[in-house]
C-alpha cells in the first residue's frame, strides 16, 4: 500500500473492506488464438462448443431477462403487444371471411378460432426467424469488445420467443373457451412440433445473422420474403387439397408440416403429414448443427468488418 | 507520481513462468475499401468453415494492408505494460485479438486466465433499465455467474458511488455515473488480466485517482494489465514496460521512459519543422500568397538573444518576423498553443484582438513580438499555431504547427502551470 501515501490521504474504499466472501477458484484457463481455422481441429472445436454452448446458459438467461423487461418497459400497453398482431389479423380475416370477401375452404375447427391459432404459430415462426438477427444486430457494440459466449445470444432470442409465444397461447385459450372447443390429449406433444419448428426459424435467422449484422439488407430482405412465406403457409386457409402449382408450393414450404403438426397437436388430435414433419424436423437438426459452425466460425471475420 | 513508478518497479520481478500474455509475430491485413471488404469477408468466412484457412496468411489482396506488422511481446503476472502510437496504428486492432475478438493473420496469442476489456466500459448498458438490471446483465456478460454477482453487488454499487440512483433508469443518469458504473463492472470481475483502452479520460479528477489507486491496488494482488493510449503521461504513471506501434509495426518496446522519448521524439519529426524552437519560412510562390508572409519564428530570452527553448517563470520574447507588400492598419496576432503529447486540448490562445492591442503591418521586413515576463508553461513540448490576421477573421498567412521546448530551472513538482510569486513574512 506505499503506492497510495505519495499522491493523495487514503480514502476508505470497498477494497480495503474486502466482503467479497472466497469461492473456490476456478481452474486457470489457458486460450492460444491462432490464425489457421478452428475446423482443422474438430474435436476441439466441438468440445469447445459444447463448453461454449453449456456457459451461456446464464448469460441467456440475463440477455433474456434485460431484454423482455426492456421491450416492454416503455410502453403503455406492455405485454399486450405480444397478443395484439394476432387479434387484429384474425379479426380482419375473420370479418373478410364471413362478409364472403375472400373465399376459404372449410377448416377443422370455426375460422376465427382456426385464424387466430394459426396466426401465433405463424409469428412465432417469424420471430424465430427474425429476433436472432435483431439480437445479434443490437449487440454489434458488445460483440466487438467482448468475448461472449455468442451462442448466448441464439438462445435469449428462442427464450423470448417462446416466452412471447406463452402470451398468445393465453389469448388461444381464450379464443377455445368461447368456441367451447375441446382440447385433444395430443396437446401434450404439441410442445416438441412447436419447438421444432421454432428451430427451424432459428437456423434461418442464425446462418443470416453474422451478415445481416454487417449489412442490413439482410434483415430488410427477410422482413419481405417472409410477408410473402406467409400466404404460401395454410395460415389463413386450410392446406389445399389440389395439386396445382399453388398447392404445390404450398406443400414444398417447408414451414407448412411443423405448422399444422403444430396446429393439429394442439387442436384436431390427428396428425396428416407426419413424414414430412419429420423429413423437416431431420432437415432442421442437421442445418441447426451447420448454422452454429457457421454463426460461430464466421462471427471474428464479421466484427473485423463492423468494428474498423 | 514518479515515486509510484519507482515502488512498483521493484514489486514485480517477472520471471518466465509468470508469463500471462505472450503475443508472437502477430499481423493482421485490413481493408478500408466497402466493396473488396465485403467480398475478402466472405472470402473468408468460407474458408474459414472449409478448413482452408492456415497459419500463415501473410499475402496481401488488393486495396489490403497491414494493419499490424509481425508485432511481439510479453506480459508478465503483475506487470503493467503500456502501449503508445497515434491513432490509426493498430493499438485497438492489437487489443481485439488480445481479446479473442477477431482472429489474426499471422503469428500467435497465447493468454492465461480471464481478459476483462475496460475497451467496454458499459457495453451492454441499456438506458431504459435501472442500475441494478445493468450490473447483471453486464457482469455476467464480462463472464460473472449471478451468485458471482450477487457476492459483488455492493462493492460495485459503493465504488460507483451511485447508492441512491441504483434502482433508476441509467438513461437518468450522468455520463459520469455511467462511466463509474461501468468501470465498477468491469473491475469488479477480478480478472487476471485487464485491458484498458484511454477510458481512465472519462469522469471527474476525482473518479480518476480513485480508479488510478484501484488499479494500483490490483497489480499488488497480481493483477497484469495492458494500457493503451495516445497519451504518454498517463502511461507514465501506471507502467513501467511500454511498447510503441506505428503504422501497424512495432517501432519499439522496453522502458517506459526510453520508449515515450522516441514516441515523442517521432511526433516532432512528423510535422513539417525542422529547427525546433526557430524556424524559417521559405518564400512562398506570388500567387499563394495575400500580401503579408510569416518568415521566421523563434523566442528570445531575457537579454534579447534568440534562444531555442525560453525557460518557465523567465521572460520569453515570441517573434514573428513576417515581409509585406501592402500595410495593414488594425491587424493583430493570434497564438495557439497545445501540448505536444496532449489529448488535443488547447492550453492557451494569446490573441492581440481579445486584448484590444491593434497592431500595423508595414510594407517590408518586420517583426511582431510578444512580450511574456514570466512565461507559465510547464517544461515539456508545445505546438503552437500562429495566425497574422485582420479583424480577428480574415487570415494573412499562418502556421500550422510551430513546435518548441520548454525548459525550467525551478522546481515545478506537479504543477499544470507556473505561478511567478515572491514570499514575504510581514510584522504586524
Amino acid at each position: 500500500m506505499v503506492s497510495h501515501s505519495s499522491s493523495t490521504p487514503p480514502t476508505p474504499e470497498p477494497e480495503s473492506r474486502l466482503r467479497v466472501p472466497q469461492r473456490n477458484p476456478k481452474p486457470v484457463a489457458i486460450q492460444v488464438y491462432r490464425p489457421a481455422s478452428e475446423m482443422r481441429q474438430p474435436l476441439k472445436l466441438m468440445r469447445r462448443m459444447g463448453a461454449d454452448l453449456l456457459a451461456s446458459r446464464e448469460l441467456a438467461w440475463q440477455l433474456m431477462k434485460r431484454d423482455i423487461s426492456a421491450q416492454y418497459r416503455e410502453s403503455f400497453l406492455g405485454v399486450a403487444w405480444a397478443i395484439i398482431p394476432p387479434i387484429i389479423a384474425s379479426a380482419g380475416f375473420a370479418f373478410a371471411a364471413s362478409a364472403d370477401v375472400i373465399n376459404v375452404g372449410v377448416t377443422d375447427i370455426p375460422y376465427p378460432a382456426y385464424v387466430l391459432l394459426s396466426t401465433a404459430l405463424w409469428q412465432t415462426f417469424s420471430e424465430s426467424v427474425m429476433l436472432p438477427m435483431q439480437k445479434v444486430g443490437s449487440a454489434r457494440m458488445m460483440l466487438a469488445k467482448i468475448q461472449f459466449p455468442r451462442e448466448a445470444l441464439i438462445l435469449a432470442a428462442m427464450g423470448q420467443v417462446l416466452f412471447n409465444f406463452a402470451f398468445k397461447l393465453l389469448l388461444v385459450t381464450g379464443m377455445f373457451l368461447w368456441f367451447r372447443l375441446a382440447v385433444p390429449p395430443t396437446i401434450v406433444l404439441a410442445p416438441v412440433a412447436l419447438l421444432h419448428m421454432v428451430l427451424f426459424g432459428t437456423v434461418l435467422g442464425m446462418f443470416l445473422a453474422p451478415l445481416s449484422a454487417l449489412y442490413q439488407d439482410f434483415q430488410k430482405g427477410m422482413q419481405l420474403l417472409l410477408g410473402t412465406w406467409l400466404f404460401l403457409t395454410p395460415v389463413v386457409f386450410p392446406p389445399p387439397s389440389s395439386d396445382g402449382l399453388f398447392g404445390l408450393l404450398v406443400r414444398f414450404n417447408p414451414v407448412t408440416p411443423l405448422l399444422v403438426t403444430t396446429r393439429e397437436l394442439m387442436a384436431v388430435g390427428t396428425i396428416s403429414d407426419p413424414q414430412g414433419f419429420w423429413l423437416v424436423s431431420g432437415l432442421t437438426f442437421v442445418g441447426l448443427l451447420v448454422a452454429w459452425l457457421v454463426y460461430r466460425l464466421a462471427m471474428p471475420y464479421a466484427i473485423e468488418r463492423f468494428s474498423s | 507520481m514518479t515515486l509510484v513508478a519507482e515502488n512498483t518497479k521493484s514489486m514485480t520481478a517477472p520471471k518466465d513462468s509468470d508469463v500471462v500474455l505472450s503475443v508472437q509475430g502477430v499481423s493482421k491485413k485490413f481493408c478500408r475499401d466497402f466493396k473488396s471488404a465485403l467480398f475478402y469477408g466472405v472470402q473468408d468466412i468460407s474458408s474459414e468453415v472449409l478448413g482452408l484457412r492456415g497459419d500463415h496468411n501473410d499475402t496481401l489482396r488488393k486495396k489490403e494492408f497491414w494493419a499490424l506488422q509481425d508485432v511481439g511481446f510479453e506480459l508478465h503476472r503483475g506487470e503493467a505494460l503500456g502501449l503508445v502510437g497515434k491513432n490509426g496504428s493498430g493499438k485497438s486492432t492489437l487489443l481485439r485479438i488480445i481479446a479473442g475478438l477477431i482472429k489474426p493473420d499471422v503469428g500467435t496469442v497465447t493468454v492465461k486466465g480471464r481478459v476483462a476489456p475496460l475497451i467496454a466500459l458499459g457495453a451492454g448498458f441499456n438506458p431504459v433499465l435501472t442500475g441494478r438490471e445493468n450490473i447483471y446483465a453486464n457482469m455476467s456478460i464480462l463472464g460473472l455467474s449471478r451468485e458471482e454477482i450477487d457476492d459483488r453487488f455492493d462493492d460495485v454499487v459503493a465504488f460507483a458511488e451511485i447508492p441512491d440512483a441504483i434502482d433508476s433508469p441509467v438513461r437518468s443518469y450522468s455520463s459520469g455515473m455511467q462511466a463509474r458504473l461501468g468501470f465498477a463492472c468491469a473491475i469488479h470481475t477480478e480478472p487476471e488480466i485487464l485491458l484498458v483502452d484511454e477510458v481512465l479520460a472519462v469522469g471527474d479528477m476525482r473518479f480518476r485517482a480513485k480508479c488510478n489507486r484501484k488499479l494500483h491496488h490490483l497489480r499488488e494482488k497480481g493483477l497484469s494489465f495492458v494500457l493503451v493510449s495516445h497519451n504518454a503521461q498517463s502511461i507514465f504513471n501506471l507502467c513501467e514496460t511500454c511498447v510503441y506501434l506505428s503504422k501497424g509495426e512495432l517501432i519499439i518496446s522496453g522502458d517506459t521512459e526510453e520508449v515515450v522519448k522516441k514516441y515523442e521524439e517521432d511526433l516532432y519529426s512528423t510535422e513539417l519543422v525542422s529547427h525546433e524552437g526557430d524556424f524559417s519560412i521559405p518564400q512562398k510562390p506570388v500567387g499563394e500568397s495575400l500580401g503579408v508572409d510569416i518568415t521566421r519564428l523563434y523566442f528570445k530570452d531575457l537579454s534579447g538573444n534568440p534562444c531555442e527553448s525560453p525557460k518557465t517563470g523567465e521572460l520569453a520574447i515570441f517573434c514573428v518576423e513576417y515581409k509585406a507588400n501592402i500595410s495593414v492598419k488594425n491587424a493583430g496576432l493570434v497564438l495557439v498553443i497545445k501540448e505536444v503529447a496532449g489529448e488535443g486540448d488547447i492550453l492557451l490562445i494569446l490573441s492581440s484582438f481579445n486584448d484590444k492591442i491593434p497592431l500595423d503591418i508595414k510594407i517590408g521586413r518586420h517583426e511582431l513580438q510578444v512580450h511574456m515576463p514570466h512565461l507559465g508553461l510547464t517544461p515539456g513540448s508545445y505546438i503552437m499555431q500562429v495566425f497574422i490576421r485582420k479583424d480577428s477573421i480574415f487570415t494573412y498567412d499562418y502556421i500550422e504547427s510551430f513546435i518548441f521546448k520548454i525548459n525550467s530551472e525551478i522546481a515545478m513538482g506537479r504543477s499544470l502551470f507556473h505561478q511567478s510569486r515572491t514570499w514575504k513574512q510581514i510584522d504586524i
